[in-house]
C-alpha cells in the first residue's frame, strides 16, 4: 500500500492539485486511509485473544456451579468469608509495597545507567537482565536459604560476626515476600524508565542548569518528571504482576501464615473443582485495572510529555563526580539482593551431589547439569520450544500492542480507552484461569488449536500483552506527533508515517520492549501447565515439577540453564540491534 | 543387623530374579492378542500424578521396550491439574488421554459416577499385594497401581537417630518448636489423608497442640525435603519416596517408620471410557502391575504395588512395615472437613 501512496505523492506533485483531477470511485478509494482495514482487524484480534476469553469468564462467574443456571451464588461464596476478604487485602498490601520497592529500586538505577557516567553499566545491565530471567520461585527457594529465620546464611553470617542468638532476617513474612516480589519485578520499572530517559535529550536539563538548577534540582524536577508516563505504566505492570503471581507466594506467604488471592484461588480448584467462584473471585482483579488506568489518565492527562520532536537532541552523561561509586554501590546491593546472591545458591546447588551438605570440594559434580543437558532427552526438547514460543509470541504481543497504543494516542478510533483496557486485562487474569478460558474457547472448532504450539503461543501473547502495551504506550507517548503530520501533509500515508518515521524512532524501545514480553514468555507457568500436550513441553513446566518433587538439585540445574541461554541470547540480540543499543554511553 | 537385612534382601532378589527367568513367556493370558491389537493402535496418552516426572519417563521407556512399537506419551501433572484437563477433554468432547492416574480418590468416584471410565479386569491383578486388593473398585473401573508412605523424616545433620522422633506424638515434644516442617492438606492429598489418619487417631487435638510447635506448613508434602536440606526444619512428616531419593543423592536425611504406624497411601489408575488407544490403555494397565515395571518405580524410590519386587535397601517394602490408613469413605469425607478445621487452627 505504501508504494500507491509514495506514487500518489508524486502524482499529486506533478499535477499540482487533487481538485484538479475528476473525482471517480477509483479516486475516492485512493482516498481512503487503508490502515483503517489493519486496525479494524486488530480489532478483530484482540477479540480472539482477549474479549472471547473474559466475556466466557465472566459468563462463567455467573454459572451455578451444578446446573449452570444464572446466579450471583458464586459471588457469594467468594466473598462471603473474612478469610477471602482478608486475602484480597493482603494481595493490595503487596502490590503496594512491590510498587513502591520497585520505584526506589528502578528509578535511580535507570537514571545512573542511562545518564550519567557512573562507572560498571554493562556488569550492573547483565544483572538486571539476569534477575528478570530467574524465575520468581526459584529465586524464592533460594531466599529461603539466605533468610530463613533458623538457618538462613545471612542470619548465620550475622549470629557468627555479633554472637547473637538469633539472625535479625525473617524470609517467611509480608516483608520478605515483598522484597522477593520486589526483586523480581524492578526490572520493569528499570527497563520502562529507562527507555524513557533514554529519549530526552540533555537541551531540556541545559535549560534548568542555565536557569541555575543543580544537578539534583534538575533530576527531580525536570528528567524524571518527563519519565512520569512510564514510571506510572511501569508501577501498574509491577502492581498486577505482583497480586497475580503464584510461585513466590506459595512458598513464603504460606509459611509465613498469610494468604493472599492466588493462593485463596488455588482453593476453589480443590476438588470438585470450581471454576465459577474461582471466575467470581477474580473479578475484582479486573475492577483495580480499570481503577489503575483511571488513575493513570488522572495524573498524566492534562500534561504533554512530548520528549521527542523533530529537532535533533543531543544527549550528555552527567558528571557525578564521587557520587559515581555511590551510586554504583547502590546498584550492586539491589542487584546483589536479586541476583548474585541467589545465584550463588544456585549454583551451588546446580554443581552438588547433595546440596543439603553444603560447600565441599568432594560435593562438586556436574552430574545434575549432564542429566538436564544431555542424558534427558525432554529437556533439550522443551529448551528448544521455550525459546521458540516465547519468541514467537513476543513479536505477535509487541507488533499487535503497538498498533493498539498507536490508534489510542492518536485518537484514531472513537473508543480507544476501551481497547487500552482491553490490552492490559490480560494481566490481572490469574494465568490458570487465562488459560482455562483459552481452553474453553479453542478446543473446538472453528479454532482448534489445543495440542498445536499456537494455543500455548497466543496465550503467552496474551498474557504479556499488556508488558508490550503498556511499553509502547509510553514510548509513543514520547513522540510528537508533527513528526507524523509533516509526512501527510508531504502527502504520505499514515502507514508511511510509522514505517518511516514513528518506527525507527522507537526501534529501541522496541527492542526493550520485546525483551520484556520474551523473557516472561520463557518462564511462564500458570497458563504452560495447562496447556501444554506432550509434543509441546516447556522448560517452566519441568522447572515446576522439580520444585513440586522436592528435587532441588536438579531445579537449579534447569534454572541456570534458562538463565546462561536467555543471557546469551538477549546478548546476541543486542548485537543484532545495533551495537550500542544497551550499552551507548552518550550520543543518540 | 542391618547387614543381615541387607543380605537377607539380596538373596531375595537374586530368587526373585531367578524365578523371573523360570517364568513363562506370556506375562499373562491373552498378552499376544492384546499386544497385536494395541500395536494398531500405534501410541496412547497417560495422565499422572503418581509419579515425578523421572519416573514417570522411565516407566513409558520400560513400556516402549518391553512393547516395541506403541509409543507411551505421558502428561506428568498434580492430580489437580490432571482432573481439571481431563474434565475439559470431557467437556469439550476431546478424546485426548486413553488412562488416568491420580493421587485424589475422590477423583475416582466422581469419575466413575460421571461414567468416564471403562470397565477393565487386568489379568495380573494376582501381581498385586493382597492388602491392597480392597482398594480396586468392586466395578473393574480402577484399581491400586501406585502406592507411598507419609512418615517421619529429619536431617541427620542436626538430629540423631537416638533422638529422632520414634511415634507422630513425639512431633508435639517443645523440643522441636519451630523446626517442624509439614504440608498443605489443601494442596497435597498425601498430606490430606495424613491429617485425616492423624485425627482418626488422636482427635483434632493433635493439631491444636502441633500449632504450639509453630510447624513451618509448605504446600506439596515433598517441600518438606527441601526444608528439611536447608536445616531450616530438623524434623517433618514426609514422604517415604522423594526423602529416599534425595537421601540416595547423598543428602543428610533419613526417615523413621512410626512406631503407631506409617500412612499408607495408595492410588489408583483407571482406563478412560472414550480412550482413542483402548488396547494400549489395557495393556498398559496390565504392564503397571508387572515386575519390570515396578522394579522400574522401587529404583526411583517409589513403592512396588508388585508383591514380588523388593525396594532398595534403606526402605522397608510394604509387606513388612506397620501402616494405618484411612478408609475410602473417612478419605472422602474427611479431607474437606480437615482442610476447614487446619486451616482454622493454623490460620492459613
Amino acid at each position: 500500500m505504501a508504494p500507491r501512496d509514495a506514487s500518489a505523492v508524486t502524482e499529486v506533485v506533478r499535477t499540482g492539485s487533487l481538485a484538479a483531477r475528476p473525482v471517480g470511485y477509483r479516486q475516492r478509494w485512493r482516498h481512503v486511509d487503508k490502515s483503517v482495514f489493519l486496525w479494524l482487524f486488530l480489532i478483530g484480534v484482540l477479540l480472539v485473544l482477549v474479549i472471547n476469553p473474559l466475556a466466557r469468564l465472566f459468563w462463567v462467574s455467573l454459572q451455578h456451579v451444578d446446573t449452570g443456571a444464572l446466579t450471583l451464588e458464586n459471588y457469594v461464596t467468594a466473598y462471603g468469608r473474612w478469610r477471602y476478604l482478608e486475602a484480597l487485602v493482603n494481595s493490595l498490601v503487596l502490590g503496594l509495597s512491590v510498587a513502591v520497592v520497585c520505584t526506589l529500586f528502578g528509578v535511580p538505577m535507570a537514571w545512573a545507567v542511562s545518564r550519567t557516567d557512573m562507572p560498571g553499566k554493562g556488569l550492573v545491565w547483565a544483572a538486571i537482565l539476569g534477575t528478570f530471567i530467574v524465575p520468581s520461585y526459584l529465586g524464592a527457594v533460594a531466599w529461603i536459604l539466605l533468610a530463613g529465620p533458623n538457618a538462613g546464611w545471612l542470619n548465620r553470617a550475622y549470629m557468627w560476626l555479633t554472637g547473637a542468638a538469633a539472625g535479625p532476617f525473617n524470609i517467611y513474612s509480608m516483608t520478605g515476600l515483598v522484597l522477593i516480589v520486589a526483586a523480581y519485578s524492578f526490572p520493569y520499572m528499570f527497563v520502562f524508565t529507562r527507555s524513557a530517559l533514554d529519549m530526552i535529550s540533555s537541551e531540556m536539563e541545559d535549560a534548568a542548569s542555565t536557569l541555575g538548577a543543580g544537578i539534583l534540582r534538575t533530576t527531580l524536577r525536570v528528567t524524571l518528571p518527563l519519565t512520569l508516563p512510564a514510571i506510572l505504566a511501569a508501577i501498574i505492570v509491577v502492581f498486577l504482576e505482583a497480586i497475580a503471581l503464584f510461585g513466590a507466594p506459595a512458598l513464603i506467604a504460606l509459611p509465613g501464615r498469610f494468604q493472599v488471592i492466588t493462593t485463596m484461588l488455588w482453593q476453589f480448584f480443590e476438588f470438585p473443582p470450581k471454576v465459577q467462584v474461582a471466575a467470581a473471585y477474580s473479578m475484582p482483579l479486573l475492577a483495580i485495572t480499570v481503577g489503575l488506568f483511571w488513575l493513570q489518565r488522572r495524573l498524566t492527562g492534562r500534561k504533554g510529555y512530548v520528549a521527542m520532536t523533530g529537532k535533533g537532541g543531543e544527549r550528555r552523561p552527567v558528571r557525578l563526580g564521587k557520587w559515581r561509586w555511590v551510586m554504583l554501590g547502590y546498584c550492586l546491593f539491589v542487584t546483589s539482593l536479586s541476583f548474585f546472591l541467589p545465584m550463588v545458591v544456585v549454583l551451588q546447588a546446580a554443581f552438588a551431589k547433595a546440596w543439603g551438605r553444603g560447600f565441599s570440594l568432594d560435593n562438586l559434580t556436574l552430574h545434575n547439569v549432564r542429566f538436564v543437558l544431555v542424558d534427558q532427552p525432554l529437556t533439550k526438547a522443551a529448551t528448544l520450544h521455550t525459546f521458540v514460543y516465547g519468541a514467537t509470541a513476543a513479536a505477535i504481543a509487541l507488533a499487535l500492542a503497538l498498533c493498539i497504543a498507536y490508534i489510542v494516542q492518536r485518537r484514531l478510533v472513537p473508543f480507544g480507552n476501551a481497547l487500552s483496557f482491553l490490552a492490559m486485562a490480560p494481566f490481572v487474569i490469574p494465568g490458570i484461569v487465562l488459560a482455562i478460558g483459552f481452553y474453553a474457547a479453542y478446543t473446538q472448532p472453528p479454532l482448534l488449536l489445543y495440542g498445536t504450539a499456537w494455543i500455548l503461543i497466543l496465550a503467552f501473547a496474551t498474557r504479556f500483552l499488556p508488558i508490550a502495551y503498556a511499553n509502547s504506550d509510553a514510548a509513543i507517548r514520547g513522540i510528537n506527533p508533527e513528526l507524523e503530520d509533516a509526512v501527510r501533509i508531504l502527502g504520505g500515508g499514515r502507514l508511511m508515517a510509522i514505517r518511516r518515521v514513528v518506527m525507527p524512532l522507537l526501534k529501541r524501545a522496541l527492542a526493550g520492549a520485546f525483551i520484556l514480553v520474551f523473557i516472561p514468555a520463557t518462564r511462564e507457568l500458570s497458563a504452560a501447565i495447562f496447556l501444554y500436550t506432550t509434543g509441546t513441553q516447556v522448560l517452566s513446566v519441568l522447572l515446576f515439577d522439580k520444585s513440586d518433587e522436592g528435587n532441588f538439585e536438579i531445579l537449579a540445574s534447569i534454572g541456570l540453564i534458562l538463565v546462561v541461554i536467555t543471557v546469551a541470547l538477549v546478548m546476541l540480540g543486542f548485537r543484532l540491534v545495533g551495537r550500542d543499543f544497551m550499552l551507548r554511553r552518550t550520543s543518540a | 543387623m542391618i547387614m543381615n537385612i541387607d543380605r537377607k534382601i539380596l538373596v531375595m532378589t537374586v530368587v526373585a530374579a531367578l524365578l523371573a527367568f523360570a517364568a513363562p513367556a506370556a506375562a499373562f493370558e491373552g498378552e499376544k492378542e492384546l499386544y497385536e491389537a494395541a500395536k494398531k493402535e500405534k501410541a496412547f496418552t497417560w495422565y499422572t500424578a503418581h509419579y515425578d516426572s523421572e519416573s514417570a519417563a522411565a516407566i513409558c521407556n520400560g513400556f516402549e521396550k518391553k512393547y516395541p512399537g506403541i509409543t507411551c506419551n505421558y502428561i506428568r501433572t498434580t492430580a489437580q491439574v490432571a482432573y481439571q484437563r481431563l474434565a475439559q477433554d470431557q467437556k469439550a468432547g476431546i478424546a485426548g488421554a486413553s488412562v488416568i492416574s491420580s493421587t485424589d480418590q475422590g477423583h475416582y468416584g466422581r469419575m466413575k459416577q460421571d461414567g468416564w471410565l471403562m470397565k477393565y479386569r487386568p489379568k495380573s491383578l494376582s501381581e498385586l499385594i493382597d492388602a491392597f486388593k480392597s482398594f480396586n473398585d468392586p466395578d473393574d473401573t480402577f484399581f491400586a497401581t501406585a502406592a507411598g508412605l507419609v512418615l517421619i523424616t529429619y536431617n541427620t545433620m542436626v538430629v540423631s537417630e537416638a533422638e529422632a522422633p520414634r511415634k507422630w506424638t513425639d512431633l508435639l515434644d517443645p523440643r522441636w518448636k519451630g523446626k517442624l516442617s509439614i504440608g498443605h492438606p489443601g494442596f497435597s492429598g498425601y498430606v490430606g489423608t495424613w491429617v485425616v489418619q492423624m485425627r482418626k487417631l488422636y482427635g483434632w487435638d493433635y493439631f491444636k497442640k502441633m500449632e504450639l510447635n509453630k510447624p513451618r506448613i509448605g504446600r506439596s508434602i515433598n517441600d518438606t525435603v527441601t526444608m528439611l536440606n536447608a536445616k531450616e526444619s530438623w524434623v517433618a512428616s514426609g514422604p517415604s519416596g522423594t526423602t529416599l531419593q534425595s537421601r540416595d543423592k547423598g543428602n543428610p536425611l533419613a526417615v523413621v517408620y512410626p512406631e503407631d504406624g506409617a500412612v499408607l497411601m495408595v492410588s489408583p489408575s483407571g482406563i478412560l471410557k472414550n480412550a482413542p488407544a483402548p488396547n494400549a490403555a489395557r495393556l498398559f494397565m496390565e504392564y503397571l502391575f508387572s515386575k519390570e515395571c515396578n522394579e522400574i518405580v522401587v529404583k526411583y524410590r517409589g513403592d512396588s504395588i508388585n508383591k514380588h519386587v523388593r525396594p532398595l535397601p534403606g526402605a522397608k517394602p510394604l509387606t513388612e512395615v506397620k501402616t494405618i490408613r484411612p478408609t475410602y469413605e473417612e478419605i472422602l469425607k474427611g479431607i474437606p472437613e480437615v482442610k476447614e478445621q487446619f486451616r482454622d487452627t493454623f490460620g492459613i
